[in-house]
């Protein structure tokens, strides 16, 4: 005797076409959670790109306004002079903002309209991937905002109600649900009036950035003042909070879905086998050995599922990226350890019903004739 | 002999806790399908909640503009009076609309603005308690939005730096994923620093004037458009973003339907492949075992639709209890691609099984079980 028979996996995949359906079944529920997981991870990193790439150490916006997705935000033109003056402040640049829909022709998209100062380029689009940034009467679109318009640089977009012409193409500003356009500051304020949304703050060096941020909110009592950390993280609950509901919903449900997989596997392959069982039984195994292997088999059903479940997103997530680019997915190892966490517990509860029938097993079984 | 033995039902029906345990499963990959459908045609409907509400035949938005809830319209309050002075307008009001972020409870809460002048058009369509605001601090709001924070009538509800009363709740007041909250015009005027501005004018036409209305202001550079041509642009808008979304999970949902079928009609197929040896040396041809197989696949992929229906039905009053801003709306399409969807599982699922049918050998009969 060299050792023990590895009896889980060997029954396990005894048939492996009932093995492979059992695993692409558990793989599919799993993969649902995991994809899902991604969309919203992805979503996540595509809200806060542009805030991300502000250099700004501080962001001012109206009092009680924390974010810019489904925000408006209203800042007398005198806050900038008012900033400027506060000691520490190396520089603070006013941008304007508004949220529209963007159009070329019959083409319609969501888009951030970002007013900003083409001289510092502070607010404005982080590179340029063709083109050059806007003057008066022009724009910047991202590019795959262009692409979904059908515009390419010296074509024309309409948003704010008036025409633009693109001058540049921007990288990294387009999600599912929006794109980005850049005009000037002053185009900006001609079409909405002077009122700044919010003013980008950097701070001069040794100056400290909370110290410096503790001013700014004491010299501008009826403003917000945070870190661009704190602004990123405030805009990328909306995100968090808004599609934690829906992703709540559809991970119950794909775990539920792998959790029947799952025990109708285990409690097949149990009731086949249980003649096996009463052998084992008769030779005068434990309980507790029967019980390792129905877990056994319960880990390896997982664990296979949670692999060809991961290389299945990890594909779909490459196929989705290629045909929609606007869909972002990513799947984190934390989310693949959540899953996998779901998937154990899942499996757990998937063996209650075989490990009963395991121990209630009766080793005189062996000796009569199967059905 | 009284006629065919039904060996595919009885095998399927052989044991029932495998075949409960079957038919949830394929009915939980029918209910996500239906739950996913539900909410697409929920955000259908409600996308267009502000055009069916406000009773306005016209609008007069933003040059450019052709939708509601997309654009941040802005309109000189001027306008207004250039409406009313129209032979054709019944009334006009000015509407202003703009989404705040809202922090309750440490969540981020989306909340649909309206500012109307009291006594004018444009503001709660319905009240379920309270009244309508009056005063510039004062704000209806959703009861939806008030249940799940703990706001009550009489409380207070910070909005961009101001705090307002709560003086009513709105009936039929939540979009798909935010709620609707009413203030007056001035309200909004001095939230956003922008007053002389509105966001879009309300138009009630005399009969049969919409149309000659329409003509007159245009041809005085006011851009007016209809309720439907809004309606479809913001419900264009709108299911457009979750459209990618739903067809990646339904797509998902199913190949999961399809697996569990399969997996349970094989294991019965492996389970009686002695009956199955019998009946095929006793003379059933290839095409009769097939038949078997698609037959036993049918009814579980039927079953588990039944069963699909059943917990959608149970998932939505959930869902609805959890969130109740959500609508989840199953309609006579979204039932029928589910049907269709079951009856594609059930023709995919029997690939597996039947392929090990075809290939049994007679003798098969002959060996021990």
């Amino acid at each position: 005797m060299t050792g023990r028979v590895p009896l889980a996996r060997r029954s396990l995949f005894a048939d492996r076409r009932r093995a492979a359906l059992a695993t692409v079944g558990v793989a599919a529920a799993l993969s649902l959670v995991l994809l899902f997981d991604g969309l919203f991870a992805g979503a996540l990193h595509q809200a806060t790109t542009y805030q991300r790439g502000w250099q700004a150490d501080l962001v001012v916006s109206q009092q009680g306004v924390r974010t810019m997705h489904m925000s408006a935000s209203a800042l007398p033109p005198a806050t900038v002079a008012s900033a400027r003056a506060v000691p520490g402040v190396l520089w603070a640049e006013p941008i304007r903002y508004t949220s529209a829909v963007v159009h070329a022709g019959p083409a319609e998209q969501f888009a951030y309209v970002i007013g900003y100062d083409t001289a510092t380029g502070r607010g404005g689009p982080r590179h340029l991937v063709g083109g050059r940034p806007p003057t008066a009467g022009q724009a910047v679109i991202d590019r795959l905002g262009a692409r979904r318009l059908h515009v390419v640089v010296g074509r024309t977009i309409t948003v704010l109600g008036r025409s633009w012409v693109v001058s540049g193409l921007s990288a990294g500003g387009t999600s599912i649900v929006n794109t980005t356009v850049f005009v000037t500051n002053d185009a900006f304020a001609g079409l909405r009036g002077p009122a700044v949304s919010y003013i980008l703050v950097g701070t001069q060096p040794g100056a400290g950035v909370v110290a410096v941020g503790d001013r700014l909110a004491a010299a501008m009592p009826t403003a917000t003042v945070q870190t661009r950390a704190g602004f990123v993280h405030e805009e990328g609950n909306i995100t968090r909070d808004m599609s934690a509901d829906i992703l709540r919903i559809v991970t119950l449900i794909g775990l539920l879905i792998a959790l029947a997989v799952i025990a109708l596997t285990l409690f097949t392959l149990t009731l086949a086998r249980m003649r096996d069982y009463g052998v084992l039984k008769a030779l005068g195994a434990p309980n507790r050995r029967l019980a390792a292997v129905v877990a056994t088999q319960a880990a390896w059903s997982v664990a296979l599922a949670l692999a060809v479940a991961l290389l299945l997103a990890i594909a779909l997530a490459a196929i989705v990226s290629h045909l929609a680019p606007t869909l972002s997915i990513i799947i984190a190892p934390a989310s693949v350890a959540r899953t996998g966490a779901g998937a154990l517990i899942v499996g757990a509860l998937g063996s209650i019903i075989p490990l009963r029938r395991v121990a209630r097993v009766d080793p005189a079984s062996v000796f009569r004739r199967a059905a | 002999m009284p006629g065919r033995v039904p060996l595919g039902r009885r095998n399927l029906f052989a044991d029932g806790r495998r075949l409960a345990a079957s038919i949830v499963a394929v009915g939980l990959a029918v209910m996500l399908m239906l739950l996913l459908a539900g909410f697409d045609t929920g955000v259908r409907v409600r996308s267009t909640l502000l055009e069916d509400r406000l009773g306005a035949d016209l609008y007069v938005v933003q040059p450019g503009s052709n939708d509601l809830q997309g654009d941040v319209s802005v309109v000189p309050i001027s306008d207004v009076n250039l409406v009313r002075a129209d032979p054709g307008v019944a009334w006009a009001a000015p509407l202003r609309a703009l989404y705040v972020m809202v922090d309750l409870r440490g969540l981020k809460q989306p909340v649909y603005l309206l500012g109307a002048i009291p006594g004018q058009r444009g503001g709660p369509w319905r009240m379920s308690r309270g009244r309508t605001p009056r005063s510039d601090d004062e704000i209806v709001i959703s009861p939806v939005l008030a249940r799940r924070y703990g706001l009550h009538i009489g409380g207070t509800l910070p909005l961009m730096g101001r705090t307002f009363r709560i003086v009513g709740y709105a009936a039929d007041a939540s979009g798909f994923m935010f709620t609707f909250a009413y203030v007056t015009h001035a309200a909004t005027d001095a939230l956003l620093a922008s007053p002389g501005t509105t966001s879009v004018v309300l138009i009630g036409t005399r009969p049969g004037q919409t149309g000659a209305v329409t003509a007159r202001l245009q041809a005085r550079g006011l851009n007016v458009a209809t309720r439907d041509e809004l309606a479809a642009t913001d419900r264009r808008l709108l299911t457009g973003i979750f459209g990618s979304f739903l067809a990646l999970t339904v797509v998902i949902a199913f190949a999961a339907g399809v697996a569990i079928v399969s997996l349970t009609v094989y294991t019965s197929v492996v389970e009686r492949r002695r009956e199955f040896g019998i009946v095929k040396a006793i003379g059933a041809t290839p095409a009769r075992l097939v038949a078997i197989v698609v037959g036993q696949t049918l009814v579980l992929t039927l079953l588990g639709l039944a069963a699909g229906w059943l917990l959608f039905l149970a998932g939505r009053v959930l869902v609805l209890w959890y969130r109740p801003q959500f609508a989840i709306i199953a309609t006579r399409d979204s039932v029928g691609f589910a049907a269709l969807a079951a009856l594609a599982m059930a023709v995919l699922a029997a690939l597996v099984p039947a392929r090990r049918l075809s290939a049994l050998d007679p003798a098969t009969a002959y060996r021990g079980g």
